[in-house]
């Protein structure tokens, strides 16, 4: 049985449970559609859209047509990863500018869909465009409400309204950099090798190739991640909030 | 000395497959090229003419058909359709640049595949050959790449037969891209009853890229007139142009950012998202074209189920992918 280019094979052995992959996401919709009611889409001024759609093509720019040539100059090791860091870093920052609950996912939205125009040829959607917006585009919406909009410290004020010292706001925005390179090595590895793989192709399933690709993609996304943060932060007062 | 040979021949073999689909990009098709084939121009031949929405049909059947059919079917389309590059405007120039690009993710493509397929995959694949072609070994600590220590006539093979699946998916993608205009995919995505945001993003999204091309082409120039690679080795100077992409990017983006608030500005002021729904004069028609158009269709869809039928279909494990 296959749906547009998707072929089923839940009963790969040491493939992580169905169930579990469909619960996560489930949830992951639940959290969206909750924020969605209270935010929603409104909430998004025209400019946080030109942002948004920007930074997608930056990503398919560099993902698609340098990024990938250039990763060909470089081993393929699980610890470099060219494209996805470029697509991380661009992220980042257009989280930096627009800070509102959402601008991951959408990001990661339009991201997909410019993706498939270009590239793809919607094959395996709408399956990548969930996977991707429920994961990576969630865990930078759920920092982004954790930090109450002042992502990365930008717009961060003390408590008595005065504005904080720079090296508070750049140890934030380090800190933040860091959860964020963790939470996106996670998603990869969990559910791309251990599920969707298995999934389309029956490919085979390594839990030591999960484990070591895990902790393998960890130090490069978290530089990236703080390097992410910091230009996010510079590139937010360059123009001009 | 025989073993340094050995090391110098098997870094020359990757160096060939990776860096010549890279040299390709960087110099035959350059960041005109990319831009060139990543936006719209007006035009009246046939593929202008399709309604979008057959247009998105027929990018999605070249998909389905390439990846349910054996890889020469894939072959045959990827022709097709880069022949079909000779029909646009300025046809003979941007067939060009999209058969570098089509030789460049085929090359790419199946050094992206073949060095890390191990035997018991190609097994799956080629359950007929019961002794490989061995064509080189590469020295042991090419494992940490992930290669695997030897590379097979069959290993080579299989790549080349997965990347006749991605080529024609791309340069279909592209052929969309370059013949439909901004506001007909506007429309499109309002048919199919898209949010307005979303597809406003994407438009958006859709207008940057080759923008973004051009921009990033403008940035590397300056930085060579500046004197980036200036008295260095001519090699050398001409490599340096992938640094200079690396230091053009953040410029580009504060450009293009702040750009982004007359862009708002301007739609804002034509009363943008003042409704739900976006007013249009234009209708999106199906027209007597468009009856070629889904002939073309149901003949693909014909094929690949002939083709399945009669045992052409998709026999090769992709794994990997």
């Amino acid at each position: 049985m296959g749906f547009n280019g998707i072929k089923f094979d839940t009963s790969v052995p040491g493939m992580v449970p169905w169930e579990i992959v469909t619960a996560y996401f489930i949830i992951g919709l639940i959290i969206v559609f909750y924020f969605s009611r209270r935010f929603g889409l409104k909430s998004f001024t025209t400019i946080d859209l030109v942002y948004i759609a920007v930074g997608a093509a930056f990503s398919v720019v560099w993902e698609f047509y340098i990024g990938s040539f250039i990763g060909r100059f470089l081993p393929s090791t699980p610890f470099i990863g060219v494209g996805f860091w470029g697509r991380m870093f661009i992220l980042l920052i257009v989280a930096a500018l627009v800070r509102k609950p959402g601008t991951g996912i959408l990001s990661l939205v339009i991201f997909n869909i410019l993706s498939d125009l270009f590239f793809y040829g919607f094959g395996g959607e709408p399956m990548y465009t969930i996977y991707e917006g429920l994961t990576y585009g969630l865990f930078l919406d759920l920092l982004i409400i954790g930090t109450r909009g002042k992502l990365f410290g930008v717009g961060y004020k003390s408590s008595n309204g005065s504005s904080v010292a720079t090296k508070r706001i750049t140890g934030l925005a380090i800190l933040e950099g860091i959860i964020i390179g963790i939470l996106y090595a996670i998603p990869d590895p969990i559910f791309y090798l251990g599920f969707f793989r298995p999934l389309i192709s029956g490919a085979i399933v390594n839990w030591a190739t999960i484990q070591f690709d895990l902790l393998a993609f960890i130090p490069g996304d978290v530089i990236i991640g703080i390097l992410g943060a910091l230009a996010g932060q510079r590139i937010a007062r360059a123009v001009g909030q | 000395m025989n073993s340094l040979v050995d090391q110098i021949v098997s870094w020359i073999i990757v160096l060939y497959g990776s860096a010549l689909p890279a040299l390709f990009v960087i110099f035959l098709v350059g960041i005109t090229g990319l831009k060139e084939i990543t936006r719209y121009e007006s035009g009246t031949t046939f593929l202008y003419r399709l309604n979008p929405v057959t247009k998105l049909i027929l990018t999605i059947v070249v998909m389905v058909v390439a990846s349910t059919t054996i890889w020469w079917i894939g072959g045959i389309l990827t022709l097709a359709l880069l022949l079909s590059y000779l029909t646009l405007n300025e046809g003979t120039r941007k067939f060009g640049y999209a058969f570098f690009l089509a030789l460049s993710t085929i090359i790419g493509g199946t050094w992206s595949v073949a060095p890390y397929t191990p035997p018991s995959v190609l097994q799956l694949a080629f359950p007929n050959v019961k002794q490989f072609t061995v064509i080189w070994t590469f020295p042991s600590y090419f494992q940490v790449m992930g290669y695997e220590q030897q590379l097979t006539l069959q290993a080579l093979f299989y790549g080349l037969q997965t990347a006749f699946r991605v080529t024609p998916v791309l340069l279909s993608a592209l052929l969309f891209i370059v013949t439909t205009t901004g506001s007909d995919i506007f429309r499109m995505f309002t048919k199919i009853k898209i949010p307005i945001a979303v597809t406003f993003s994407v438009l958006v999204g859709i207008r940057m890229i080759p923008r973004i091309f051009e921009l990033l082409d403008t940035s590397v120039k300056m930085q060579f007139i500046r004197g980036l690679g200036y008295g260095k080795p001519k090699p050398i100077a001409s490599l340096l142009i992938v640094y200079a992409i690396f230091q053009a990017i953040v410029p580009t983006m504060v450009y293009l950012f702040r750009g982004a608030k007359n862009l708002a500005i301007s739609a804002d002021t034509r009363g943008f998202r003042a409704y739900n729904s976006r007013t249009s004069l234009v209708e999106l028609k199906f027209t007597k074209v468009d009856i070629y158009g889904f002939t073309i269709i149901v003949l693909l869809i014909i094929l690949a189920v002939v083709a399945n039928l009669t045992g052409f279909g998709r026999t090769i494990p992709y794994f990997g992918l």
